[in-house]
């Protein structure tokens, strides 16, 4: 099944579903109008096949990412001078569009039909929430719980949705763009 | 992290004798936890009523710490998540790369990164063949199979000087060529292994006490396995043919004449010799790669020094020792990812715990968990 | 290395090419015999076989380069050490020359050793009439007169001095049962073991004194006991594991008639004694205040109590075939070949023997907590079980009683099954050898058993272990007691 055929059979099931503008290289990518058809897009990719929750994670779009988030000096060159210039900075690409909305993608795999088909879907980054596929897919479990502890994205009817990777002590969500270190017990 | 707290024991009286349940945790210093896992254990007796893993002892933030780094220095964080077979994880990251910067990768280069691959996945088998043999209490194995390990970290450090964190497969082909000698030493190496592995089998695999720890001990039937996600042999393991090396072939590995091991029932046994019979299949495509190494030049012309590549996403997968290790990479034409995400599958393969442990012993824990085969490193990234 | 260097030279100098196959030693065309780059090659050639080559020349300032040769070139690098075929044989490696001269001297050395002893025994009998005598009273007490000392006092003596004996076998076979282990399981899995303890001097043959120097280091490590432990329970769990392992040892026959206590009810007296050191096991889980130790020590109390059965009933038909719970009447009642070349072992009664045997051997492991059966203390699942805990001295205790028990298992073995102290061949050679001797080398055959077995299987899961007893080794048990009645009435009477 090639993409143009499948995409036909999405859309033949969900006319409101389009090609998203920013593809992943090679693979077919659509996006979700709202995040109400997130649950009947997957179950219906889950019936058709497509049973295999490959990944889910998120993007941040708002900009650059901010140095503040790192804990370590920017320059970790030991044998510059104190006062060299950074080594590493982050710089914004004047000619790329910045917007401050939370990219979510899920990608789902035929593994009969060898296809794979990555669902996209856009939010705005202070509301960033979605219903949870945990109970579709228990792969979601902790991959959701991933995007939340790093990307600050609230998956509704997560069975148990707390933090995974980062301590409890850590403030924010650090791959957020705009995120800036607390210092915390372990910092001098 | 740390919510895996001691979960409300239940006391319950039954026929007069009041039971106890005991909350254990089992690890992070552990000796069978395979580095920093914890898992919090509530027992009754040596059986398991709740089991709840707890990660983010070794998190490092490696996707935060892409993001200021040039595509280059990315090479290098990626040697340290899987460290038992990081050469799959710097050719998923080149991989990845590769796609939003369009190169194309010469023949020669592909073949390296071919039998490089193979050659960690033997490794890192191995090592998962001894400690599961320590898990469930043979110690011998385990030196048997570091005798054959040592040989091929010898031939990583020989070509690229690192044993461990090799950063050997570089965005646009290797960082090196190999030499006549390394060539002559691995063919010698592929003709000593392949005895070997009928001794592992007639030390570990087929011998009854093991038999009777693993096999049927940790389940998993197809549908479970696909719905948890699971990857690389502990899918396979369950009876599906999944592999990306066939799914979606990526460095030629639609040249090579290989099988995917497949097991019956998923059982811990079953995933043990999935791995075993991976390496059979390993040095097989090692043995392929070698008698048609294409001549030619290992690097890509025309990869820049600080590659800035056009805004764009990009996902590619490998199947890396422990499974289908993806990396989704979005540029937004700066010098550094402007996300990098890792689906890291000792991280995916680790979940079903919670739910697989209740129900069994405290010695089917670390079957269980041996046999799902971690590396804490990926888990934690 | 000596050895070695007189194969390389007196292989033909050629430098690089292959061995014509003319050469008198068998030199295979792929082995680096081609002398080395040096000196050395030009010295004139000794036979092979010479004891004692002629003078050493002058040490070469680098190592023996043979090792690293392949195809006549040397390797310099360090990955050198890949297994290549560098020897035609095993008998061409010195190594394995030099440890069949070991082991030949070892036992020649216990044979010269065994009649030794066997005229220090002789002496031992005198001094038992000597102490009977009136000198020793005038010497212990300086009493006026010649009065002798009473039978009682001089049993008393005896007595002290054969459980100070026994208790010396007891300590002495811990430093030299943990050495075999570990070069044991060194060469089961392809290392070398402990090579460098001993002296600075180079006397280190084999890393002979490592036991003795961690049994010194043990001594002096910190003695922990845990805030959460029960400070007299933690404290009393190692003397009540190794008291009885003491104990048990009295009826125990080294070799014919010597045991410390000959004691009519030998067989009971021993099991008895042994189940008791599951006491300590459970004090030791329940007093350390630990989970993964209150686990071990169940674990243990349920493995023991339930090991116990198939082992004691696996020696009911030998009781039955000797008629006697003394342990030198069932020894008695091995003497003896039939048709003068088969000794009347009881392992070589048909069928009844050897299950009897196999039996008492696995429930034997079990007891002592060993791999597969070492579940108690299963290091990957409980860490360490029932002594995680506990550090320095104590610790080496619950050890030194591991290795008791394998020793006492051993000597159990031998005295049941194997015949004690008689000779398996009725020939002058064989039968002439001190009884003490060949129970001795039984039972380190048996001990070798034991270590073997736990280098090389993985372990039981509890319930499998509990299954494996109750379902497979009790029932089987019973069957051969069953059929050893048979025997005994119908064949032999």
């Amino acid at each position: 099944m090639t993409q143009d055929e499948l995409f036909a059979k999405i859309q033949a099931q969900f006319p409101k579903i389009e090609k998203a503008a920013n593809p992943v290289k090679d693979y077919l990518t659509i996006r979700l109008p709202s995040k109400g058809d997130l649950l009947s897009v997957s179950l219906w990719l889950k019936n058709n096949g497509f049973d295999y929750l490959d990944m889910l994670t998120g993007t941040d779009y708002l900009g650059p990412v901010d140095m503040k988030g790192y804990i370590r000096q920017q320059n970790f060159n030991v044998f510059l001078p104190d006062g060299a210039t950074p080594e590493i900075e982050s710089a914004a690409n004047p000619a790329y569009a910045y917007k401050p909305v939370i990219d979510l993608l899920w990608s789902f795999v035929s593994i009969r039909e060898k296809a794979r088909v990555i669902v996209k879907l856009e939010l705005p980054r202070d509301a960033a929430s979605v219903p949870s596929l945990a109970g579709l897919f228990k792969a979601a479990d902790w991959q959701e719980r991933e995007t939340f502890d790093l990307l600050g994205v609230t998956y509704e009817g997560h069975p148990n949705l707390t933090k995974i990777l980062t301590p409890d002590f850590l403030q924010g969500h650090p791959l957020r763009k705009d995120y800036a270190h607390v210092k915390d017990r372990f910092d001098e | 992290m740390n919510n895996a707290t001691a979960a409300p024991i239940d006391n319950e009286t039954v026929g007069g004798v009041q039971t106890d349940q005991m909350f254990i945790n089992m690890g992070p210093q552990h000796p069978s936890t395979h580095g920093v896992l914890r898992i919090g254990l509530t027992v009754e007796g040596e059986v398991i009523v709740k089991a709840i893993p707890d990660i983010g002892y070794l998190h490092r933030g490696t996707e935060k710490l892409a993001e200021v780094r040039n595509f280059h220095h990315c090479v290098v964080l990626t040697d340290r998540w899987d460290y038992v077979s990081a050469m799959p994880n710097n050719l998923v990251f080149c991989l990845s790369a590769e796609k939003l910067m369009g190169l194309k990768i010469p023949p020669r280069a592909d073949a390296l990164r071919v039998i490089m691959c193979e050659l960690n996945r033997v490794a890192s088998h191995l090592l998962f063949f001894g400690t599961y043999g320590i898990d469930t209490g043979a110690f011998t194995p385990f030196l048997y199979a570091f005798r054959e390990r040592e040989m091929v970290l010898d031939l990583f450090e020989m070509l690229c000087g690192a044993r461990l964190t090799y950063n050997y497969i570089r965005l646009g082909g290797v960082m090196i060529d190999t030499t006549p000698e390394w060539l002559t030493r691995l063919k010698e190496f592929v003709e000593y292994f392949k005895p070997r592995l009928d001794e592992y089998d007639t030390l570990l695999s087929f011998n009854p006490i093991f038999m009777a720890r693993t096999k049927n001990v940790g389940c998993l039937t197809a549908a479970e396995a696909v719905n948890w996600g699971l990857s690389g042999p502990n899918l396979r393991a369950s009876g599906v043919d999944y592999d990306v090396r066939k799914h979606d072939p990526y460095c030629g590995y639609e040249n090579y004449a290989f099988e995917v091991p497949l097991g019956e029932n998923g059982s811990c046994w079953d995933r043990y010799f999935c791995r075993v019979r991976e390496m059979r299949q390993s040095i097989k495509i090692i043995e392929q790669a070698l008698s048609k190494l294409p001549e030619g030049p290992t690097m890509a012309m025309g990869v820049a020094k600080i590659p800035k590549p056009a805004p764009g996403e990009a996902y590619a997968h490998v199947e890396a020792s422990r499974g289908e290790l993806g990396i989704y990479l979005v540029s937004d034409g700066g010098i550094s990812p402007f996300r990098m995400h890792v689906r890291a599958p000792s991280f995916v393969n680790l979940a079903m715990l919670q739910e697989k442990l209740v129900g069994m012993k405290v010695a089917d824990v670390i079957a269980v968990l041996g046999s799902i085969d971690i590396v804490l490193g990926e888990v934690d990234r | 290395m000596s050895e070695a260097s007189e194969e390389k030279k007196d292989a033909p100098a050629s430098n690089g090419a292959p061995a014509p196959a003319a050469a008198p030693a068998p030199a295979p065309a792929a082995a680096p015999v081609p002398a080395a780059v040096g000196a050395p090659a030009a010295a004139p050639a000794p036979a092979a076989a010479a004891p004692k080559p002629a003078p050493k020349p002058a040490k070469a300032p680098l190592p023996d380069p043979v090792l690293n040769r392949k195809n006549g070139r040397l390797l310099e690098d360090r990955f050198a050490t890949w297994p290549q075929p560098i020897f035609d044989s095993k008998w061409q490696r010195p190594s394995y020359r030099q440890g069949a001269v070991m082991l030949a001297g070892i036992f020649v050395g216990l044979a010269v050793l065994g009649i030794a002893v066997g005229e220090l025994s002789k002496w031992a009998d005198l001094f038992y009439h000597w102490l009977g005598s009136p000198l020793p009273k005038f010497l212990l007490f300086g009493a006026p007169g010649f009065w002798q000392l009473s039978p009682l006092a001089v049993d008393a003596i005896w007595i002290a001095i054969k459980v100070l004996i026994v208790l010396h076998v007891i300590l002495i076979n811990g430093l030299w049962s943990i050495w075999w282990e570990r070069k044991i399981s060194a060469h089961i899995q392809s290392r070398v073991g402990p090579t460098y303890a001993g002296s600075p001097k180079g006397m280190n043959w084999h890393g002979w004194a490592q036991t003795a120097i961690d049994g010194i280091k043990l001594l002096l490590k910190e003695d922990i006991t845990p805030v959460a432990a029960d400070g007299p329970v933690h404290a009393l769990a190692p003397a009540i594991v190794v008291i009885p392992c003491v104990i048990a040892f009295a009826p125990v026959l080294f070799g014919k008639e010597l045991a410390a206590a000959s004691l009519d009810i030998g067989t009971l007296y021993i099991f008895a004694f042994a189940g008791i050191t599951v006491f300590g096991v459970v004090m030791a889980g329940w007093g350390s205040g630990n989970k993964y130790s209150l686990l071990g020590g169940l674990r243990a109390a349920a493995q023991i109590v339930s090991y116990e059965l198939p082992r004691g009933f696996s020696v009911v038909p030998v009781l039955m075939f000797a008629g006697s719970l003394d342990l030198s009447v069932i020894v008695k009642a091995q003497a003896g070949y039939w048709g003068g070349i088969i000794p009347r072992w009881f392992v070589f009664y048909p069928v009844v023997g050897q299950i009897a045997f196999a039996i008492f051997l696995i429930a034997s492991i079990a007891e002592t907590n060993r791999v597969p059966f070492d579940i108690p203390e299963a290091e990957s699942e409980l860490v360490g079980g029932f002594h995680t805990e506990y550090s320095g001295m104590k610790w080496s205790i619950f050890f030194l009683t591991e290795y008791g028990y394998v020793l006492l298992g051993s000597f159990l073995l031998a005295t049941f099954f194997l015949g004690g102290g008689s000779s398996p061949i009725n020939l002058p050679p064989f039968t002439l050898i001190p009884s003490w001797l060949w129970m001795l080398g039984k039972a380190m055959l048996m001990m070798f058993t034991f270590l073997w077995v736990r280098w090389t299987l993985p372990r039981f899961r509890v319930d499998q272990l509990m299954d494996f007893c109750w379902k497979f080794l009790l029932p089987w048990s019973f069957a051969n007691v069953v059929v050893a009645g048979v025997y005994l009435a119908l064949w032999l009477k």
